[in-house]
């Protein structure tokens, strides 16, 4: 082995790797640094094999401009990945990358303190600690107070962070509309890691998803219920390797097959839907029209990352600005955009906010209920508990 | 104890590839690698893109020499095996016999020109190695040369026919078959696809075949002659220069007769061994699981030479260590896969277009894209995307992902 961990996955990458050039122009991180997936692979076995120690590595690296905001600088949405006619693994690549990158003090661990997510406090958990957000009565997996842990629940709900932590009543009303269409249900209020993925923390993603894993598999469940496909694909992954025959349902797939009719009319402006970069498929998309009764041969999509993926704002926040800018260039003043990642709402409103313009940011799960997101509820408070009485305490925690 | 020896036959896509996981897996004996390339290889699917000018020399090489260096491969360049002998575990060469503990047969394939009438004094262009591009390069940059002529309508056929359409060239496409990409497009698709070519200047002469050619002198002429053309449904017409490609062919010639099973190409097993327990093959030379129909067949492209090529070296690995190969080392199988862009014209295909009794097409058309979905059942076995390539790329290939994709999902659904 040399001096970086995983140098065999480069090799890997770089045999496959035709350096034809076609993924440079699927992606703006490629572009802005004139660089190739297989481009960064053998940037990182070059830097190796000049170096005799880990210093020298190190400065080998940071001495690559390209190569360190190309690494960084990804959202790891596959754009490149399909415009690659070899389906080169790009996220495996850059995932291996950040871990490398990470044990040699590339990466400042204090940029991603807040969205560690395995740990006790993260963004989420601090945030619904704060506003008294909890979940008790409904992780009936859990053993509670009064009540044993319920091993007989047959379908698992799995909000993810965003959806539990920003919108507490949209996700009562989700997980009762779910119990309804069950014998028993129960919740996971917890995250999928991919948070932990995106900042080089590949390993502790994977032991987080795992727990998540025994956690629906104690409670009985055989179904997993997904708000989002990023949730969906790292739990079906977990679930496989563990070999448990637990499906992993969309939650709109969920709902179409037990007869659910939207709680609301769909908003009389245009919808332009955001297939998420997580919807390898395609098939959450799909669901998602089915479940409103929109023909999904006739909506207006756009594609690619909201900008919130790969951990990129805490590296360089305008990119992941620009990123949102450029996906929200698709959709007309007047018009809602629509989509499948509660993380997507966010990234769009907090833009809009920032930037404003006569669009409305929403999940489509906002679409199907009564409740709501309420932003600028949540980036008031998000943005107050900084300095307010907790604000101490969150600078040390997140310290 | 005597140090072990792989050698490796043919120095490409799944020769590299195999030398990096028999490095990466920790094997250090010789690795020895005949070549009749360089010792560095290029890669066969830049080669048009450097005789259309979109990439230089230096850009057709995937691999650095200090690459390659640190593989630490004893590179035979230049070389040709005349034989395999299984029993002795010996290949035989103009320079001298070579011993092996394992071999791997990973010598690709070269276009055909089967067909093509014999013509005195002329030697049409072929696509393949950088010495095809380099003279299909100096053809097409030449200002005497205006027209040419190309022979067949599969992927290389068009991928030839890209670069003169990138030159500037006056392109004529001759196939036998009544549809271009008649292996990989159903016929919506590729009518489509033509209309694109059509509308881009290039004459399509299909469902005929080159009969004669006759070397007319003209001074005006590329090289002071013409070619004078005559097809099968009559017409004539001159040229400045053909091009010819009808087909691929694995490159098996040095194999003697009964020394290892070959169907098409060398019959494998999961961890890329031939019937010979010491010879393991990859590549274009390697008929191997194909997901879809569930036979082995030939899938000549890039990816599963390279996967292939990786498969086969960790294989070797732990044979030579008598060790049992993990079943996680397995070729896991594939499926075809095909991007072509001609001017601005985009095709992508992957899995099949063969339909039988069990299997529907559904096609999508507007005016930006056509989508033709192989269904077997409620599965997608297969599918066709032609578009504009500017207007629709990023929606292009995003779809094309997504419903390779599905392909693979439903196949790994369909699995026990």
């Amino acid at each position: 082995m040399g001096l970086l961990k995983h140098s065999d996955v480069y090799w890997s990458f770089i045999g496959q790797c035709t350096q034809c050039g076609y993924c440079t122009g699927a992606c703006t991180s490629l572009t802005n640094n004139d660089i190739t997936l297989g481009g960064i692979a053998r940037a990182l076995l070059a830097a190796e094999r000049k170096a005799s120690t880990l210093e020298e590595l190190r400065d080998n690296i940071m001495a690559d401009e390209s190569l360190v905001n190309a690494v960084r600088g990804c959202f790891f949405c596959t754009s490149c990945k399909n415009t690659c006619f070899a389906h080169n693994d790009v996220c495996d690549l850059i995932y291996h990358a950040r871990v490398d990158f990470l044990n040699l003090g590339l990466i400042p661990r204090e940029a991603y303190s807040s969205v560690m997510v395995d740990e006790e406090w993260d963004i989420f958990t601090a945030y619904r600690a704060i506003h008294g957000i909890g979940y008790a009565d409904l992780t009936r997996h859990r053993a509670q107070e009064g009540a044993e842990a319920a091993t007989d629940c047959d379908v698992a709900f799995f909000p993810g962070c965003s959806l539990a932590a920003y919108g507490p009543e949209l996700t009562r009303e989700i997980f009762e509309t779910i119990d309804g269409f069950s014998e028993k249900a129960t919740m996971l209020d917890s995250c999928c890691g991919s948070s932990l993925k995106s900042a080089g923390f590949f390993e502790r993603a994977e032991a987080l998803c795992d727990r998540n894993a025994v956690e629906i598999e104690q409670s009985g469940a055989k179904r997993l219920v997904c708000v989002c496909p990023g949730c969906a694909n790292d739990m079906k992954a977990a679930l496989s390797a563990r070999g448990l025959d637990i499906e992993v349902v969309s939650l709109s797939a969920f709902l179409s097959e037990n007869g659910f009719t939207p709680k609301r009319p769909l908003p009389e402006t245009p919808l332009v839907f955001s297939k998420s970069c997580q919807d390898r498929d395609g098939r959450y998309l799909e669901e998602t029209c089915g479940a409103l009764g929109v023909d999904p041969e006739t909506p207006a999509i756009f594609r690619g990352c909201c900008g919130a993926g790969g951990a990129v704002s805490a590296f360089a926040p305008e990119r992941q600005a620009a990123q949102a800018d450029s996906k929200l260039s698709f959709v007309p003043d007047g018009a809602t955009v629509v989509s499948m990642c509660p993380t997507c709402t966010y990234t769009y409103a907090y833009r809009l906010m920032e930037s404003p313009r006569d669009i409305q940011s929403k999940h489509y799960a906002e679409l199907l209920f009564e409740n709501q997101f309420d932003w600028d509820l949540t980036f008031a408070q998000l943005g107050g508990m900084w300095c307010g009485e907790y604000g101490a305490w969150l600078a040390q925690v997140f310290a | 104890m005597t140090e072990q020896t792989v050698a490796i036959v043919g120095f490409g896509t799944a020769g590299v590839n195999a030398a990096i996981a028999l490095r990466g897996a920790g094997y250090e004996g010789r690795i020895v690698a005949i070549t009749r390339g360089p010792a560095v290889p290029y890669s066969p699917i830049l080669t048009s893109y450097y005789a259309g000018g979109q990439k230089s020399f230096e850009e057709c090489f995937p691999w650095t020499a200090e690459e390659i260096d640190c593989l630490n491969v004893d590179i035979i360049e230049h070389c040709e095996v005349d034989s395999i002998d299984v029993n002795a575990r010996c290949l035989r060469t103009s320079r001298g016999d070579f011993a092996y503990d394992k071999c791997l047969i990973a010598t690709g394939s070269d276009p055909v020109t089967r067909g093509f009438p014999q013509v005195e004094g002329f030697e049409p262009l072929t696509l393949r190695s950088m010495e095809d591009a380099e003279r299909l390069k100096r053809v097409a940059e030449d200002p005497a040369c205006k027209r040419v002529l190309v022979s067949g309508a599969s992927m290389v056929a068009l991928k030839t026919l890209e670069a003169c359409v990138l030159r500037g060239l006056e392109v004529t496409l001759v196939g036998m078959m009544p549809h271009v990409l008649d292996m990989n497009a159903l016929p919506v698709a590729a009518e489509r696809f033509e209309r694109g070519l059509s509308n881009m200047g290039v004459a399509l002469k299909l469902g005929t075949t080159i009969a004669s050619v006759e070397v007319i002198s003209d001074a005006e002429g590329f090289e002071g002659r013409r070619l004078e053309v005559t097809f099968a449904n009559g017409d004539v017409e001159r040229f400045d220069h053909i091009s010819v490609a009808h087909g691929m062919r694995s490159n098996l010639g040095f194999i003697p007769q009964g020394a290892l099973e070959i169907d098409r190409a060398l019959l494998v097993d999961p961890y890329m061994r031939t019937s010979d327990p010491h010879v393991y093959a990859a590549g274009d030379v390697a008929q191997a699981l194909e997901l879809i129909s569930g036979e082995r067949s030939i899938v000549g492209i890039w990816k599963n030479a390279a996967v292939q090529g990786a498969c086969a070296g960790r294989a070797i690995v732990y044979e030579l260590a008598s060790r049992e190969i993990p079943e996680s080392f397995a070729y896991v199988g594939s499926i075809s896969t095909n991007t072509i862009v001609v001017g601005d014209l985009l095709f992508i295909s992957a899995g099949t277009i063969k339909l039988t009794d069990a299997r529907r097409v559904e096609v999508r058309e507007d005016d930006d894209m056509l989508v033709a979905h192989i269904y077997e059942g409620s599965r997608l076995v297969g599918f066709n995307l032609v578009c504009d390539n500017t207007s629709a790329r990023g929606v292009a290939y995003d779809t094309g992902g997504m419903l390779t994709i599905r392909i693979i999902g439903g196949l790994a659904g369909a699995r026990p």
